[in-house]
């Protein structure tokens, strides 16, 4: 497929990609900025009230982003080096659970923020484990990331329904839930751990040779592994990174609804993958990045957000981002063709 | 071929003293019967609540329960779980079927192999059986909950905390499950009859995402600043829209209602994020079930209809040591 064509790209020139890929993030703005025009003219003509310039839509729309865009952030590394990972909905459940059973029965006995410290390092721990196993099933043994992935999505899920006993997990933990619906100098909890972890992502990402490795391992696998890039290694890396941050979002999910749900990330995996892909990575890798991730993410939130607040009928909802989805990959397509030789057909 | 023959011998004799194990019980008890009990999912607070009601029922009358069910609520996972649970030929088999015509011809083979069926919490067909008319009659009886009967309740609490007067809307999780469409119409029909004061707003439906129902909360919130009440149709939706409440900074002015009773919705009403729930009787719904397949056994007649009820839970008898028992939980 892209062996021909990528052996003029090698690993070396990976900023030849990057320009591409910015372009690609590019147009996920474009998208955003008319979204948020054409609803801030609507919400005028409509209902003389603005859309766009309230603090209370900003920040609702900015909450409502965070746990599609935690999920999105690991899923951003697993698609660009060619792969996908659909544990993440599952993994962030498991993470839900255990953090808020370690922060219920630790803090009974050693207060709320020993318990709080020991749900995060626990259930961030436990996370490594499906983290791990994706990593060694899609790198060492060769299984498709669709199918490892796919075993460790029930497996996930099973071990966070045992552990939680088949139900949610009430939180007795004011600490947690502190952490789940605080705020800092008015900027909620969630939106500012989601912002550190995302600057973590994109430097990492953008600016490491790790991130170099990851661009290069989803754009020609064995000229990477002739390179002499430890490819197992940073695969492994890769998928543990994605556990980690649906870890994240499990903890933030469980202090937000003081509630520890194993389903919690299920209706979410779509929407995270739905943003990778609108902020311009490729799912045959190779393109993609952080920041498109989270515009890809904010579309999703702006336009779920804002038809609401626009009284339109929910079912538009739907078609609404599938149609931005369809859209977003077909200018990704064409700027391919344009763009010339990157073509994965 | 002299292993497997070993292993043939173990099977000839361990199938031996298995039917001198069941012959044996069977003659010792005179009756033992065994009932299976299969949940619309065995994830789920309110089923596990309704397997420890059927679980205590089982032990007064003498019963086996066996309860087996799928992870998740749809025909295609409950199916293959029946068809086991039939060939183990149990003596009756409760059901909470996942679809009102896609169960109707497995449930038809369980009748088929004598299986005697009665139907909890949902239903096929109609949901009015013994009457002769239709392909979904069979089932013995039909014991649950009228789900349009807690969304009228809800209503009724939700109007009596706002003095009758004020907008609300309903959060609900995808259209065309019946329980939860049952509830949103009769929550809506009840206050468009009785409360001409009150203006229902047009339902949200949030995938079962409690993230979503909490941004669709604060979106509501954002254009209706006199936003005066929600109903949440489920569990996250109530879950969702509490939180999107507190983060839109009106928590106390919006009062939430949640349908259900698990122990997350209730320490949520210790907190007062949410202010009332209609807690069905799942464990009701379970020890009637045993109780009226046992009845059927041993040659009694049963009603095709049970109806049980309703508890409103709100932060005056949260704490109340009678309410307890309603609360959901294994």
């Amino acid at each position: 497929m892209t062996a021909a064509a990528s052996t003029r790209h090698p690993p070396g020139s990976a900023r030849g990609r990057r320009t591409l890929a910015a372009l690609a993030a590019a147009r996920a703005w474009i998208f955003l900025i008319v979204l948020l025009i054409v609803f801030e003219i609507w919400s005028q003509i409509a209902y003389g009230s603005t859309f766009l310039f309230s603090a209370f839509n900003i920040r609702s729309i900015a909450v409502f982003a965070v746990a599609p865009v935690l999920l999105g952030l690991g899923q951003t590394l697993v698609i660009i080096s060619g792969g996908i990972d659909l544990s993440v909905g599952f993994t962030m459940g498991f993470a839900a659970v255990i953090s808020a059973q370690v922060a219920n029965s630790l803090g009974a006995v050693a207060g709320p923020g020993i318990g709080l410290l020991g749900g995060v390092v626990i259930a961030l721990g436990a996370t490594m484990i499906p983290g791990w196993i994706n990593g060694v099933l899609v790198a060492r043994l060769r299984v498709p990331p669709f199918i490892g992935t796919l075993g460790m999505y029930g497996v996930a899920r099973g071990a966070a329904y045992l552990l939680a006993n088949g139900t949610t997990v009430p939180v007795q933990n004011s600490w947690l839930t502190w952490l789940g619906n605080g705020r800092i100098i008015g900027i909620p909890a969630v939106v500012l751990i989601a912002g550190i972890v995302i600057l973590i992502f994109h430097y990492a990402l953008a600016e490491t040779q790790f991130g170099q490795y990851t661009y290069a391992i989803g754009g020609n696998r064995q000229a990477t592994l002739r390179a002499g890039v430890n490819v197992r290694r940073v695969t492994i890396i890769l998928y543990m990174l994605s556990a980690l941050t649906a870890g994240i979002d499990g903890i933030l999910y469980t202090g937000r609804f003081a509630a520890g749900a194993p389903q919690a990330g299920e209706p979410l995996l779509l929407d995270s993958i739905a943003a990778v892909v609108i902020g311009g990575a490729s799912l045959f890798g190779g393109s993609g990045t952080i920041i498109g991730t989270i515009i890809g993410a904010l579309i999703i939130a702006v336009i779920q957000y804002g038809l609401v607040f626009l009284n339109v009928e929910p079912f538009w909802q739907f078609i609404a981002v599938g149609l931005v989805i369809i859209v977003s990959v077909l200018v990704d397509q064409s700027q391919r063709r344009l763009g010339g030789g990157r073509q994965d057909e | 071929m002299e292993r497997r023959s070993v292993i043939g011998g173990l099977g000839l004799g361990l199938a031996g003293a298995a039917t001198l194990l069941s012959s044996g019980r069977a003659q010792a008890q005179g009756k033992s019967f065994t009932i299976a009990l299969i949940p619309g999912l065995t994830t789920d607070a309110f089923y596990i609540t309704m397997h420890r009601g059927a679980a205590a029922a089982a032990k007064a009358l003498g019963v086996n329960l066996v309860f087996q069910g799928a992870p998740s609520f749809n025909p295609v996972e409950q199916v293959p779980v029946l068809d086991a649970v039939i060939a183990r030929k149990p003596d009756a088999l409760l059901i909470a079927p996942t679809d009102k015509v896609q169960l109707v011809q497995p449930l038809q083979g369980a009748v088929s192999a004598g299986i005697p069926v009665i139907t909890v919490d949902t239903y096929i067909g109609s949901g009015v059986y013994q009457t002769g008319t239709g392909q979904a009659d069979f089932p013995l009886s039909y014991i649950a909950s009228n789900n349009t009967l807690g969304g009228q309740m809800g209503a009724r609490a939700l109007a009596k905390e706002l003095g009758g007067k004020g907008k609300v809307y309903v959060s609900n999780i995808q259209p065309g499950v019946s329980t939860t469409d049952e509830r949103t119409a009769g929550f809506i029909a009840e206050m468009k009859q009785n409360f001409p004061g009150i203006t229902v707003l047009p339902t949200q439906f949030n995938d079962d995402d409690a993230n979503k129902a909490a941004g669709q909360a604060q979106s509501v919130l954002a254009r209706n600043s006199d936003l005066a009440g929600i109903f949440g149709a489920n569990l996250f939706s109530a879950m969702g829209a509490a939180n999107g409440i507190q983060q839109g900074g009106a928590g106390g002015k919006v009062k939430v209602v949640a349908f259900d009773a698990p122990q997350t919705i209730i320490g949520n009403i210790k907190t007062g994020l949410i202010d009332i729930a209609i807690a069905q009787h799942p464990a009701e719904i379970g020890w009637f079930g045993v109780a009226a397949a046992y009845a059927h056994l041993t040659g009694q007649s049963i009603p095709p209809a049970i109806a049980t009820g309703f508890t409103i839970i709100d932060k005056q008898n949260v704490d109340d040591p009678a309410i307890q028992k309603f609360v959901y939980s294994a």
